[in-house]
């Protein structure tokens, strides 16, 4: 280095630094406690009052009624009212065995969009315009289409099936588009030097796609698949537009016959106890491929 | 290093030239590689090394000239890439282990999908290899948990596990944290002495010193030079290997 008068560069220069912030700390340690617990306890004290007020007691006739819950949950074919409980049970096995489906199907199209081979590639023109058509049209929309048109036509075989198959033709019909372009994400998150890896050991184009590819995609995209599983589970709920008897529909007329929809409430509740469930089985499957991959540190 | 003999000609490549659109990285290449025998390729980034051992495995198609591998045209329509690639081991500078499978499962999946070993016959193979390199205790272990060295040993077993005929090494140090590239060289100069024909395309001088039986210097897409370490790496004749070994001293290597 040259000589001191030459440095640009000089740590210790005079001018002032400020490496504080401006104001102190609000709440320490029990300060920080004992605030916590009021301020919890006036959020509570809120809701609890809310509940108190005339308008929120019509609200807990209307919708919390318990009785009226059980009534709808287990139906009474006296009044003619379907039970929401059986009726959930439709939405259940219709979105298992729709997600069945979707899960393969669109495995195929989103293979089919990334091809390169030259046989297939007006295939791939097609799945390209089916996953805009299916993802860019509501699914009520094509609920009403198919479930009311369809039968309209007079097609012998395909008009006269039950409203729960076209229901179910609908749901995989949108969700497959849905689900193709996750697993596409995913195929397309995988590195391409994993390919190369892979291909430089000899493995075919398939077997790598199976062995290599697959794996880490479905892994990527693990959290989007079972949302939008938990998504085609409540767009089950639109099915009952067909008349269907799932758990909206049988919900809809408890509330017609009784004047009270605390059926609502019940569906609600039921659907609520499948999704948040398999969220949190999601999260935990997640982190436990997480640590068993990267349990402890490099030796 | 006493004098090695090599037996007949294993890659044979000819007026070799590739283009990525416009840009031609490969401009002629001419050289070939006899049984045992270890050739070095240096050179700057993009002189066209990595592409060209990319070729030689059909990663990449050439344009024009020839390869031939044990004397088979790799330009030939009907070659199979598949059949070519199981007798080429290619090991990458980022090791591209698969990071779902254990280190066991990827050595087992070539064996096991490529040449269709039964499990345990690949599994015990796979051992076997995993002790030669000292990592047999990690045959459970996912990638991930493993250094950098590790990990690229165990890419080196991967392709050793599929018995090929020679090995393609693109740059596998570089991306290495300096204290753990020796005992990724030294698995190098192993394989090296038990007579693997190796093609390797390398920053590493001193390692080329020791373990090449030819170095060839590429630049813009030919080999300017290529003749022993001995020579190319202390005499060179061509001004531009001349350049390039100052610039290579200069950085400390």
């Amino acid at each position: 280095m040259e000589a001191t008068e030459a440095r640009q560069f000089d740590s210790s220069q005079n001018a002032e630094l400020s490496l504080y912030k401006s104001s102190r700390p609000r709440w320490r340690g029990r300060a920080g406690t004992v605030v916590s617990t009021i301020s919890t306890l006036i959020v509570i004290a809120l809701i609890v009052g809310l509940f108190l007020t005339p308008s929120a007691r019509a609200f807990r006739e209307g919708f919390l009624n318990v009785h009226q819950m059980w009534l709808a949950f287990k139906g009474d074919p006296q009044k003619g009212i379907l039970s929401v409980g059986k009726g959930f049970l439709l939405n259940l096995w219709l979105s298992i065995v729709c997600e069945i489906i979707v899960l393969i199907l669109a495995l195929g199209v989103a293979t089919l969009r990334l091809t390169r081979d030259p046989v297939l590639v007006p295939f791939r023109g097609l799945a390209i315009a089916y996953t805009d058509f299916g993802r860019g049209v509501p699914v009520i929309l094509v609920m009403l289409w198919v479930g009311f048109g369809v039968p309209s036509l007079n097609i012998p075989g395909i008009s006269t099936q039950s409203p729960v198959v076209y229901a179910g033709f609908v749901l995989v019909f949108s969700y497959t588009a849905y689900v193709s372009e996750v697993y596409r994400a995913g195929i397309l998150s995988v590195p391409q030097n994993q390919i190369q890896a892979a291909r430089s050991l000899g493995l075919t184009s398939r077997s790598t796609l199976r062995r290599v590819v697959l794996p880490q995609a479905v892994r990527n995209v693990l959290p989007a698949l079972l949302n939008d599983f938990a998504s085609l589970q409540k767009d089950t709920a639109i099915v009952s537009t067909l008349g269907v008897a799932e758990a909206v529909h049988a919900a809809q007329i408890a509330g017609g016959v009784e004047f009270n929809y605390s059926g609502f409430t019940i569906a609600s509740l039921l659907f609520l106890a499948v999704t948040i469930p398999l969220t949190r089985y999601t999260d935990r499957i997640m982190a436990k491929d997480r640590t068993r991959r990267l349990q402890g540190t490099p030796a | 290093m006493t004098a090695k003999e090599f037996g007949g000609v294993v890659l044979n490549a000819q007026d070799v030239s590739k283009s990525f659109g416009e840009v031609e990285v490969l401009k002629g290449i001419n050289l070939s590689l006899s049984t045992h025998e270890v050739v070095c390729l240096i050179g700057s980034s993009g002189s066209g090394k990595s592409t060209f051992l990319k070729c030689c495995n059909l990663l990449e198609r050439i344009d024009g000239g020839s390869i031939e591998l044990l004397g088979h045209d790799l330009s030939h329509e009907q070659i199979d890439e598949n059949e070519v690639r199981r007798h080429i081991g290619m090991v990458f500078q980022s090791y591209n282990l698969f990071p779902h499978l254990s280190v066991l499962d990827n050595v087992t999946l070539g064996p096991r999908r490529v040449l269709k070993m039964n499990k345990a016959a690949a599994e015990q193979r796979a051992t076997e290899l995993l002790e030669r390199v000292g990592l047999a205790g990690k045959a459970k272990e996912y990638p991930e948990r493993l250094s950098g060295g590790q990990q690229q040993r165990v890419a080196i077993v991967r392709c050793l596990a599929m018995q090929p005929r020679m090995l393609l090494l693109d740059e596998i140090t570089s991306a290495l944290d300096p204290e753990l590239v020796s005992e990724v060289l030294e698995l190098v100069k192993d394989l090296a002495e038990q007579g693997m024909t190796m093609l390797i395309a390398t920053h590493e001088m001193s390692f080329a010193r020791d373990v090449a039986d030819k170095v060839a210097f590429l630049e813009g897409g030919t080999i300017v030079e290529i003749g022993p370490p001995s020579q190319i790496l202390k005499d060179p004749k061509e001004a531009a290997t001349k350049r390039f070994l100052q610039r290579v001293i200069a950085s400390g290597r």
